[in-house]
């Protein structure tokens, strides 16, 4: 019997060949273009000074500059400060705005929308726009870089958030309002203790990223391990970018893999 | 004491859930409706603790007309119906007990249920509720731990907290195996003769209904089309509510398998 089952032909269109065709052609057509337009000049990337600069620079990282650990190790702990603080005061700052946008919580579109367009506002600036933007505020120090952090986090946490909240099981909410609870009772007691294990994780998850985010902070003068990237690299002092970088990646490392634990038990 | 005088209710989209209501459920008694799905059933139960709103007609909880209860009225209504529901609807990462104690919520202020803060008298209720349905080993368990016929049972330990003077029940057992069901349904039977609680359950399988209600009444199509005494009904009843023959699903059967 199954000798002689055949798996009938696959329907085919032709349109979706022409379709493939025309988008193959859209994306190399943009490929050609950028590369043309960026005027790469080759001639001096494959030229003998890169190939010096190479041997010159690259050993340097090599040899990080132990002497200094000190000094680093105390900018990277204001750069992990500058992360929680900031990271914390997104979480808190993005419940009530993840509410907001929250279609099962706040029944109006209009309101849904606003809160929509203030996390999307957020979102579009970059961290290092932001602290900029609150170095020219408040003067360059480790504030600027807390407060660029918390408003840069709070874009994805509310919208997160919001997902978190969407999906949660309102029928729990129902046999709530059916026992005469009110509304604050809910919260508590229906909504939270659904959702907290989840805010909780995706805080911790964007505590990661903002680590990595306040490390290059310091480069526009917000504090953090990134004054020193910049002081170093001014000087051609490759031994102690070579050292910064080191302490970086193993803090981060080291945060990713606590990150990562936490967040597995939590859900 | 429940009275529907001439309830109807129509959804936005036109389809109409209840045609005239006209009936009235005494103290103490123990009410099944049946019907096939789609018929009113849980319409019918929803408009009495107000979870749906029906749009004309009075409907009187306790000698109070629920349908012009709001906020704080209604609330206050509320916390003499119990409801319990197919899903079980318990939060599931928190404790048996904190699910259970939630039915004091009516009954606390917002600040001090926040806080976490119930008396001892709300715990020792709450335990002596689990005990009832013998649950009460599982206190401290997430409610997920539990099995759906465990969890019907903490749910139903819930609404006893909750010291209601009515429970509503929606399709109870509609996702529990047929001992299980057995079992859930001889609590709250149990529960409706010791506490002369007035029970309302929406079940759709003809022998449950005929082995645990004192009365039956039937639903088509948004009306009550059958209101009698368990004595007064057959198996020709059911054929004529469910406007066809009965079939095998239409039974959950499994009693002897305890």
């Amino acid at each position: 019997m199954s000798g002689q089952l055949t798996l009938p032909e696959k329907p085919k269109s032709k349109f979706s060949l022409y379709k493939r065709i025309v988008i193959f052609i859209i994306i190399a057509l943009i490929y050609i273009w950028t590369f043309t337009s960026l005027e790469i000049r080759w001639d001096t990337i494959f030229s003998e000074s890169t190939l010096d600069n190479m041997d010159r620079i690259i050993p340097k990282f090599f040899q990080p500059a132990v002497e200094e650990t000190g000094n680093i190790l105390e900018m990277m702990f204001e750069t992990l400060f500058i992360a929680y603080t900031g990271s914390l005061a997104a979480a808190i700052i993005a419940v009530p705005l993840a509410f907001l946008c929250a279609s099962n919580m706040v029944s109006n579109k209009f309101l849904n929308n606003i809160g929509m367009w203030i996390l999307g506002g957020v979102r579009a600036f970059p961290e290092i726009v932001l602290a900029i933007i609150f170095v020219a505020a408040v003067g360059p120090n480790p504030f600027a870089g807390v407060l660029a952090i918390a408003i840069g986090s709070t874009g994805m946490l509310g919208k997160l958030y919001s997902e978190v909240i969407e999906s949660i099981d309102m029928n729990i909410i129902e046999a709530l309002e059916a026992s005469g609870a009110n509304k604050l009772q809910i919260l508590f007691y229906g909504i939270f203790p659904q959702v907290l294990p989840e805010f909780l994780s995706y805080a911790i998850y964007r505590f990661e990223i903002d680590v990595r985010a306040s490390s290059v902070l310091g480069i526009v003068g917000a504090g953090g391990i990134g004054t020193l990237i910049t002081f170093a690299y001014m000087n051609r002092n490759w031994e102690e970018v070579g050292m910064i970088l080191l302490v970086i990646i193993i803090t981060v490392t080291i945060i990713d893999q606590i990150s990562g634990f936490i967040r597995k038990r939590l859900v | 004491m429940i009275e529907f005088n001439d309830v109807s209710l129509v959804y936005p989209n036109g389809t109409e859930g209840l045609k005239n209501i006209d009936l009235k459920i005494n103290e103490g008694e123990f009410v099944v409706i049946v019907g096939l799905s789609g018929a009113g059933k849980s319409t019918f139960i929803r408009s009495i603790n107000r979870l749906v709103t029906p749009t004309s007609g009075s409907l009187l909880v306790e000698d109070e007309d629920i349908l012009k209860a709001n906020g704080t009225d209604l609330r206050r209504l509320r916390t003499k119906i119990g409801m319990i529901f197919q899903s079980y609807n318990l939060v599931k990462r928190s404790t048996v007990l904190k699910n259970v104690i939630s039915g004091r919520l009516g009954y606390t202020g917002t600040l001090t249920s926040i806080l976490n803060i119930f008396s001892k008298e709300d715990k020792l209720l709450a335990y002596e509720n689990l005990k009832r349905v013998n649950i009460e080993e599982k206190l401290y368990n997430r409610a997920d731990e539990l099995s759906g016929g465990q969890q019907q049972r903490v749910s139903i330990a819930r609404v006893l907290t909750q010291k209601p003077k009515l429970i509503l029940a929606d399709e109870p057992v509609a996702s529990l195996d047929p001992p299980t069901s057995h079992q859930v349904m001889k609590y709250l039977k149990q529960i409706n003769r010791e506490d002369k609680i007035t029970t309302i359950v929406n079940l759709h399988f003809i022998d449950m209904a005929m082995e645990y209600a004192d009365r039956i009444i039937g639903m088509r199509a948004g009306e009550v089309v059958f209101d009698g005494p368990v004595s007064d009904v057959t198996e020709q009843t059911f054929e004529e509510i469910y406007g066809r023959s009965i079939r095998d699903e239409d039974r959950r059967g499994g009693v002897e398998d305890e």
